[in-house]
């Protein structure tokens, strides 16, 4: 699928394109040499990859008209597993590839469970999505802080933290990661039935069904398929902090549905894209990185993000409202006029 | 001699360039019951927001009891004696009857507190003025529709009302229940208060009213006494055509004589009881009955929506099990549900879109990736195949009039090839002009071959269009006729609401 | 009221669940069914009780705040680093300012959610960034040590209404926390049940059209609604502020969904419109048992949020599951409304 750069299919992501070169323009007024710097943008190349599979995995529920609040969580649980292999395996002798074969894969195989739960949860017992996965969050998350008894897990083999701050022909391991990651949801979202299901699903779940739609099996996959991305996010997560405890990253799973919402996506359903999404990542990392270099507090960033927010989706919402207007209105008169 | 409550004239409304009503007239007298009535897009529901105050009109004036309204707000109209039941009643589905019924007239004086004696006290003085006894300390959630309709009355009754609109009150309750209705509606003229009836409905409108206003395009038609037309008489008024169309022929000998479906016994308590029927290839048969005659739900247990308690679902001559929509998908059934826009069309998704979701499969490469062009190539053809006005199919499908958007839906089902077409209500809500074509596409399809079952409410869609029929009632089959022409209008409506008396339960 | 409707309330469930929970862990260690424990208790949750019934008005309206923990400390903090560099000392004047503070920030989430017709989740996601990102920039992030606190703060913290001696002479009580939280309930409840306003909040939950048709000021409504969330968790920052003595800026955040789960278990339905004050405590009081009587039957406090994850996985999956049944198996999966 090729990203086109100035031809937008969605509309919001014209307005959502400018704003983000605006604010790499700031960026770049403000620091005119640090920023471009090959420091800098390999800094931020490896910086929002973890963050970066959180958000798609948002995005995905968030197009069923759902929403996963689990994630973090399941990185966290699954996050823990990886690192006790990768810590008591090479103690009990394991060669350190084999550990960490053996920590990746069963990251992806536990992952599979985690988001069944979910979907089962949602598909077959009805449970709203908010609800089920606020649940499944104080699960996985209290299992890994069971295991951990709260503390953190350290010191990885050293190949494992490849992972982490390596490089692949000068790029950043991860940033490589998390391209091969876009595609493939980009793969599944826009040329797949499973992605094209889980848009007709989040528009109306009983027009879906009436049309034969698999409506379990859809939501199901997808809910697998985000506890998946946010297994990867785990291991990226370990890997670069040579470390794990409960409750690391915790601040993500705000800043994926806000990142997510700037995306362009509907929290109601049915709407949600890539570029738009991946926009939104750029936006929110440059604006990190160019208040870290010029020494403003994280929580400047933080008062940033909350009122980008809500610009966007009040500017979103006044757009939408006139082009609303004047568009349904014209139609609708000439076609039908019902109550 | 009545005197005149309501007088509008010359009313006239524009949106956006579209004339929604022009030069329109409405009389109506005290305690008169007036029925109103016209197709979707006749200006009807303009009509009863301008009198409500919540649209003010370009052109014309209204007067109630002689005064002239300014239309400045909706508050005017309530004050006037105007209240506008809609057709989705506006009822708070989590609080109590007696709060539903209170509510507006609580808030109309401007208190802060509530009395709650005196909200008991009002709601049962309501209820009683019509003569209805429900239990006040339900949630109105648990009430069927019929019973939240007389909630939305008495709310009405609470504010002083002298005339009550009720739009399309009777396109979700039962024969019986519309019944009932009409003996409130009566009650209420009995206390001196009007009502406009507005409906689509031919048949209900003459049992109740005493005089019909027709309007069309946003233009008066006529002003008539009921006593002086008939349903025929309206029906050539409203269309301008003769409707006494060439009925559609089956050619027996054309096709084969094994059913492409057949159902033996279906029950499910509740909802049907022993239905059995079958459709040969080419035929067009029809079910009609009123709502609560387990039609609708005994065809969505074909499609798999529901499962039936017992009985049996032949396809071609085999018994099969059919657990849900893609089991009957895959046996050639093809369904298209009552309500357009919350069972069968995405109407912020593409009409592209829209038309391939039955059929996304059929563009999986081996690579299990879309085949993009062909997918585009499927909604291109749909689109010109079903003359879809719209100049891509990328334009959302709620950019479509009705009539158009029904098409989607049947091209849709077309695309999955299905030797079985089952359409409830197909033109519901649909102009006249959609309509004609439409019973053109289906009766091509019959005509190659394909088995076509239709639900309808009218009788004379029916007659014209279906070879043979079906009359359902209170879940039971309760007459076939095995040729259309065999029988009349007025004898097939007859059939239909008279067994109701006798009661055959389900 | 009747045996039959006494079952059909999701409250009586919860409420036998705690019944059986308390009797569980009493046969496990007696300590638990005394009254000085009890007492504990009260002092312990009234807190987030009073943050439960804030969480639980926005809910019944149909939305869903997760910046009431963001305006509680923000409030805390706030007034607690004003007090002490303006050298007042009196509890009136905290809570007044924290209260205050709570009502602003409540006003600007109205404004986006009533104005701009915004979803709430999303709402309140953004501007608790916001409320915290800046507080943080203004005040700082130095903790207020018990050395550092106003008098008044502290002798509040351990004022009882009611105080019993123990064996060895000293005392325990009930402690004033418990009757602000009486208070407010009292208040909150008459407000929903005998005002227009309140009836309001049903009916916006209910029914948004149908609400404004009818006339009310949906806009009004909303601003009551989330300036009255924003007062409650301002109290409440002030009282956690006097429970633990000492005021962390990054305190309370991260609890919001704890205290929804409190909400949403007690029975309040997460499309709005249902919901009894009645069951928001009884939720809470749930959770506060979870939370805080596992050591009691032996497990260590790790487990504390995999039980709580678990009971709410349960508890909502039986209402749900029962609301499947009735509608005869025809539900679709439902989105979820804001």
């Amino acid at each position: 699928m090729k990203i086109p750069f100035f031809k937008f299919k969605e509309p919001k992501n014209k307005y959502l394109f400018i704003i983000m070169m605006l604010t790499i323009l700031i960026m770049l007024v403000m620091l005119p040499d640090i920023f471009l710097s090959q420091v800098n943008i390999r800094s931020m190349a490896s910086q929002f990859p973890e963050f970066g599979f959180l958000a798609l995995a948002m995005m995905l529920a968030m197009i069923t008209g759902g929403i996963d609040l689990s994630v973090v969580a399941t990185a966290n649980f699954t996050g823990v597993i990886a690192a006790l292999i990768l810590t008591k395996g090479p103690e009990a002798g394991m060669s350190p590839i084999l550990a960490i074969v053996l920590a990746i894969a069963s990251v992806i195989a536990l992952a599979i469970p985690c988001g069944l739960i979910n979907g089962i949860l949602i598909a077959f017992v009805g449970v709203p999505p908010i609800l089920a996965t606020l649940g499944t969050q104080g699960l996985f998350l209290g299992l890994a802080t069971v295991i951990t008894k709260g503390l953190s897990i350290a010191n990885f083999p050293n190949q494992f933290l490849f992972i982490g701050s390596g490089y692949l022909f000068g790029v950043p391991f991860v940033f490589i990661l998390f391209l091969i990651g876009t595609i493939v949801v980009a793969l599944i979202l826009g040329r797949t039935q499973q992605g094209f299901s889980m848009y007709m699903i989040g528009s109306n779940p009983t027009v879906a069904r009436y049309s034969g739609v698999n409506n379990s099996k859809i939501i199901i996959k997808t809910y697998v398929i985000t506890a998946i991305l946010a297994a990867v996010s785990s291991i990226i997560m370990i890997s670069r902090a040579n470390s794990m405890r409960p409750g690391y990253g915790s601040s993500y799973l705000l800043q994926a549905i806000l990142v997510v919402v700037l995306g362009g996506a509907d929290p109601d359903g049915g709407f949600g894209n890539i570029p738009g999404l991946l926009m939104a990542i750029v936006m929110l990392q440059v604006t990190q990185s160019g208040l870290n270099i010029l020494a403003f507090s994280p929580f400047v960033r933080k008062f940033i993000w909350g009122f980008a927010l809500l610009l966007v989706m009040t500017i979103n919402f006044t757009a939408q409202q006139y082009g609303d207007y004047k568009r349904v209105k014209k139609m609708r008169q000439i076609a039908t006029t019902t109550t | 001699m009545e005197d005149v409550f309501l007088e509008a004239r010359n009313i006239s409304k524009t949106f956006v360039g579209v004339k929604a009503l022009d030069d329109v007239d409405l009389t109506i007298g005290k305690g008169e019951i007036h029925c109103l009535i016209g197709e979707n897009g006749s200006g009807k529901s303009t009509l009863i927001k301008i009198i409500g105050g919540i649209h003010k009109a370009d052109s014309g004036t209204i007067a109630i009891d002689g005064n002239v309204l300014s239309g400045k707000d909706a508050i005017e109209s309530i004050r006037a004696g105007v209240q506008i039941i809609y057709q989705d009643l506006s009822l708070f589905p989590n609080l109590t009857v007696a709060e539903n019924i209170s509510i507006n007239q609580m808030l109309e004086t401007n208190q802060q507190f509530v009395n709650w004696k005196k909200v008991r006290e009002t709601a049962k003085r309501a209820l009683s003025e019509i003569g209805e006894d429900i239990d006040i300390d339900e949630r109105v959630e648990n009430l069927s529709v019929a019973k939240k309709q007389i909630i939305a009355i008495s709310r009405a009754l609470t504010q002083n009302a002298k005339l009550i609109i009720m739009d399309e009150a009777t396109s979700a309750i039962t024969s019986e229940e519309v019944k009932h209705l009409f003996t409130i509606i009566l009650k209420l003229k009995e206390r001196g208060i009007a009502t406009l009836f507005v409906s689509h409905k031919l048949s209900e409108v003459f049992e109740i009213a005493e005089n019909i206003t027709i309007l069309r395009d946003g233009k008066l038609l006529g002003v008539y006494p009921s006593h002086e037309v008939n349903e025929e008489r309206l029906a050539y008024i409203m269309t301008g055509l003769n409707l006494k169309s060439e009925p559609y022929v089956y050619e027996a000998t054309k096709f084969s004589e094994t059913p492409l479906l057949e159902v033996k016994n279906l029950t499910k308590k509740g909802q049907y009881n022993d239905v059995s029927f079958h459709i040969k290839p080419g035929e067009i048969v029809g079910v009609i009955g009123l709502i609560g005659s387990g039609r609708t739900e005994v065809v969505e247990s074909i499609f798999g929506i529901d499962q039936p308690d017992s009985g049996s679902i032949y396809v071609r001559g085999e018994e099969v099990a059919i657990r849900n929509p893609r089991d009957a998908m895959r046996h050639g059934i093809a369904f298209l549900p009552e309500d357009r826009l919350t069972q069968g069309l995405f109407d912020v998704q593409s009409i592209g879109n829209n038309i391939v979701i039955t059929v996304i499969k059929n563009f999986l490469k081996r690579s299990k990736l879309l085949d993009l062009p062909k997918k585009k190539n499927c909604e291109v053809e749909w689109v010109q195949k079903l003359a879809i006005k719209t100049p891509t199919p990328k334009n959302p499908a709620n950019s479509l009039s009705g009539g158009n958007q029904q098409r989607v839906v049947i091209a849709k089902w077309l695309a999955t090839d299905p030797k079985v077409f089952i359409l409830d209500g197909p033109t519901i809500g649909i102009d006249i002009g959609s309509k004609h074509t439409i019973h053109e596409i289906i009766r091509d399809l019959a005509r190659q071959g394909m088995g076509i079952l239709i639900i309808s409410d009218e009788a004379q869609e029916i007659l014209d269009n279906c070879n043979r029929g079906i009359v359902m009632s209170n879940g039971r089959i309760i007459r076939e006729f095995s040729d259309s022409r065999t029988i009349g209008v007025d004898e097939l409506l007859d059939i239909v609401a008279r067994r109701v008396e006798s009661g055959a339960g389900a | 009221m009747n045996i039959k409707r006494f079952f059909k309330r999701s409250e009586s469930y919860v409420l036998l669940i705690i019944i059986l929970f308390s009797a569980f862990i009493t046969i496990i260690n007696p300590a638990f069914l005394t009254l000085e424990n009890l007492f504990d208790l009260l002092r312990s949750s009234s807190g987030t009780a009073i943050l439960a019934i804030g969480v639980f008005l926005v809910l019944i309206s149909g939305g869903v705040d997760v910046s009431c923990t963001t305006i509680a400390i923000v409030g805390q903090y706030v007034s607690v680093n004003l007090m002490i560099r303006a050298g007042i000392d009196s509890i009136w004047f905290i809570f007044g300012l924290s209260a205050f503070i709570g009502i602003v920030l409540g006003a600007i989430n109205a404004v986006f959610v009533s104005l701009f017709k915004l979803p709430t989740l999303i709402v309140t996601l953004g501007t608790s960034s916001l409320y915290h990102g800046a507080m943080l920039e203004f005040f700082g992030t130095r903790a207020v040590n018990v050395g550092d606190l106003p008098q008044s703060v502290k002798s509040f913290g351990t004022f009882n209404v009611l105080t019993l001696p123990r064996a060895d002479g000293t005392t325990y009580g009930l402690s004033i926390f418990f009757v602000i939280l009486v208070a407010l309930l009292i208040i909150t409840y008459f407000v929903l049940k005998f005002t227009m306003v309140g009836r309001g909040i049903y009916a916006i939950g209910g029914n948004l059209e149908a609400a404004k048709r009818a006339g009310f000021n949906t806009r009004k409504t909303h601003f009551f609604i989330y300036t009255y969330a924003g007062f409650l968790a301002g109290i409440m920052g002030v009282i956690h502020l006097s429970l633990i003595r000492y005021s962390n800026p990054n305190y309370i955040v991260g609890t919001e969904l704890g205290v929804i789960a409190a909400v949403v278990l007690g029975g309040a339905r997460i499309s709005g419109g249902t919901g009894t004050l009645t069951g928001t405590m009884l939720g809470v009081i749930l959770i506060t048992l979870l939370e805080k009587n596992l050591i009691m039957i032996g497990l260590s406090t790790y487990w504390q949020q995999f039980f709580i994850g678990v009971v709410l996985i349960l508890g909502v999956s039986i209402t749900y599951l029962q609301a499947k049944f009735q509608d005869g198996g025809r539900t679709i999966i439902v989105k979820d409304e804001e």
